[in-house]
């Protein structure tokens, strides 16, 4: 168990710059723009981040161990660039959700409510279901171990150490005034748009 | 005698100064592609530029002169190769080697220099090297890069001067968006580095706008990129002109934004004396970067994307804004060979020589092409 847990570390360690890749610009700005003064608020909103990616990879796990092909577990691509304007559009919901509640207070009522509280959570969820290339290779090694915990030994070290490249993204926020805020907000904003543009150019050039 | 003594040998000192090492670094450059003389021209003219400024005094109307005659002459030499085979589309995908490039690229450098150093490639050290001449440049001049040596500045910079009056108030939204380049600067950053991209100069450097660059498959990221590359271009031709303020460099330049960051390295600054200081927000008006603010009858406050470019001191009537070192407040001497060492000569001489030593890369050559041309 412990040999694969090293190997599984020692695949994300090599492999993390592109997990950093892919989820750094949606977790930066957010950690900016929500992130508190403390390293107790960011930090736990890093960890809600981090367990939404989980779950997310956990799902695909299971999905493909069960499958037991390596084809199996990866998402159509149109659903994969919803996932991008749903990306998108929490990102825009927690940039806006104070202006709309102020001019329609009935929304707090909504189930979007209760999405404004676990929005780390459902960032890294939405980040999780695009697969980066590390994953997919831990992906194939996974199934061919065909066994459930040792694939959560291999599995394990490989997301430990792939979320150790995401650690920066805590760094700039115990300096957080409001200035930094308004420039996270920004950042977000721009995020934001671009992962609508990518959403909606998969959506519009599938076939 | 004692007036030429006081006022023009200082000056002849000061130009010959600048002229000396902006003349051999020149003929360096350009020794292999064009002749001697261009580069000693260019020399001349920088001279002449040290001269003027030092001997009258009006340093940021001399430095706008500078600065405008090198932006155009690097539009000049650039549209000249922009049309012959230098850059094409399938050497455009890299970063190019622009000091704009540098900050949203850099993760980009610094990942392909790991990359490098992991395969032993040492000859893949070349990103890195440009990092270290910005650096070189950063600790000389810090901020002063964007009003001494920049090319997209001194466009800005050149047209905002041309109105006598605003024709757009720009300072209640102004002040708001002020911190807009750093949010670009951070996203530019991650998304270049996620998808291995110069994002900036794919999607908004105006200067790359022409139909061979867009080379994508689909016609709405074509007409995407091209109306923001639209955008980009009026904000950094029409907008100067509009609001007499530098648009492009205070919204939309991301290497802006991180020269404010790490201009702090360089000791120069530009303070307000809080004695002298009526608060009468001449200043705030004439800062083109929008970045001196002011309650009307309280200090004026200097951000940290002041680029030292000197307008404010020339609007300070009660002559409360002075250079200095660090912020401490040095004697100012105003006649004769002791104001060699004003923190003011020190600084045009550093961004002076080093500006016009960048400029070395296409100013000469631009003469050339403006010469074949007329041949």
């Amino acid at each position: 168990m412990a040999a694969l847990f090293s190997e599984g570390f020692l695949l994300g360690l090599s492999t993390g710059a592109y997990c950093l890749a892919s989820c750094l610009p949606v977790l930066a700005p957010y950690l900016l723009a929500g992130g508190g003064l403390s390293w107790k608020i960011n930090f736990l909103i890093f960890i809600e981040f981090l367990a939404g990616r989980f779950i997310a990879y956990t799902l695909f796990a299971l999905v493909a161990v069960s499958l037991g092909k390596a084809s199996g577990p990866y998402l159509p691509q149109r659903a994969l660039a919803a996932g991008m304007v749903v990306t998108a559009l929490f990102m825009f919901y927690f940039l806006f959700s104070g202006r709309l509640k102020k001019h329609a207070p009935c929304l707090a009522s909504l189930p979007a409510a209760w999405a404004e509280k676990r929005i780390p959570f459902l960032l890294g969820f939405l980040t999780g279901i695009n697969i980066c290339p590390p994953f997919a290779a831990g992906l194939l090694r996974l199934m061919g171990l065909a066994d459930a915990l040792k694939g959560l030994a291999y599995f394990g070290g490989f997301f430990t150490s792939t979320s150790l490249f995401l650690l920066p993204a805590l760094t700039p926020t115990p300096f957080l005034g409001s200035r930094l805020k308004r420039i996270g907000r920004m950042t977000l904003f721009l995020a934001a748009l671009w992962y609508l543009f990518l959403g909606l150019k998969g959506l519009i050039s599938l076939p | 005698m004692l007036s030429a003594y006081k006022r023009l040998f200082p000056a002849l000192v000061f130009a010959a100064l600048v002229f000396a090492p902006v003349a051999v670094f020149s003929s360096r450059i350009v020794s292999r592609e064009i002749s001697f003389f261009y580069a000693l021209a260019w020399a001349v003219f920088a001279g002449g530029v040290a001269f003027a400024s030092f001997y009258t005094g009006r340093v940021s109307f001399f430095r706008r002169i500078f600065f405008s005659v090198s932006a155009l002459a690097f539009l000049v030499h650039f549209k000249f190769n922009l049309f012959s085979k230098v850059f094409d589309s399938s050497c455009f995908k890299d970063t190019p080697y622009c000091h704009i490039a540098i900050a949203p690229s850099f993760l980009n450098y610094l990942y392909l220099q790991y990359l490098a150093l992991m395969s032993g490639g040492w000859a893949v050290w070349g990103p890195l090297s440009l990092v270290f001449v910005w650096l070189f440049a950063t600790l000389i001049i810090g901020r002063a890069w964007c009003s001494w040596a920049c090319f997209y500045g001194g466009i800005d910079d050149g047209l905002s001067a041309l109105p006598k009056k605003a024709l757009l108030k720009t300072e209640k939204w102004g002040f708001k968006l002020r911190d807009f380049p750093a949010a670009l600067l951070i996203f530019l950053l991650l998304v270049s580095f996620a998808n291995m991209l110069p994002v900036y100069c794919l999607w908004l450097c105006p200067f790359k706008m022409t139909g061979s660059f867009l080379d994508t498959d689909y016609a709405l990221i074509r007409n995407i990129q091209y109306g923001l590359m639209v955008l980009a271009l009026a904000v950094l031709f029409l907008g100067p002109l509009l609001t007499k303020k530098r648009t492009f460099c205070s919204f939309l330049c991301p290497f802006g934004a991180w020269q404010a960051f790490w201009g702090k390295l360089n000791p120069f600054r530009i303070s307000v004396n809080a004695l002298k200081c009526t608060g009468c927000q001449a200043c705030v008006e004439a800062c083109p970067m929008y970045a001196i603010e002011s309650e009307p009858g309280s200090k004026a406050e200097i951000s940290s994307y002041c680029n030292l470019c000197g307008e404010c001191l020339k609007a300070c009537a009660a002559g409360g804004i002075n250079y200095s070192v660090l912020g401490f407040r040095m004697p100012y001497i105003t006649e004769g060979f002791g104001k060699l060492l004003n923190p003011e000569s020190f600084l045009v001489f550093s961004a002076l020589t080093l500006g016009a030593t960048f400029a070395s890369l296409w100013a000469p050559a631009a003469m050339g092409d403006i010469v074949k041309l007329i041949r």
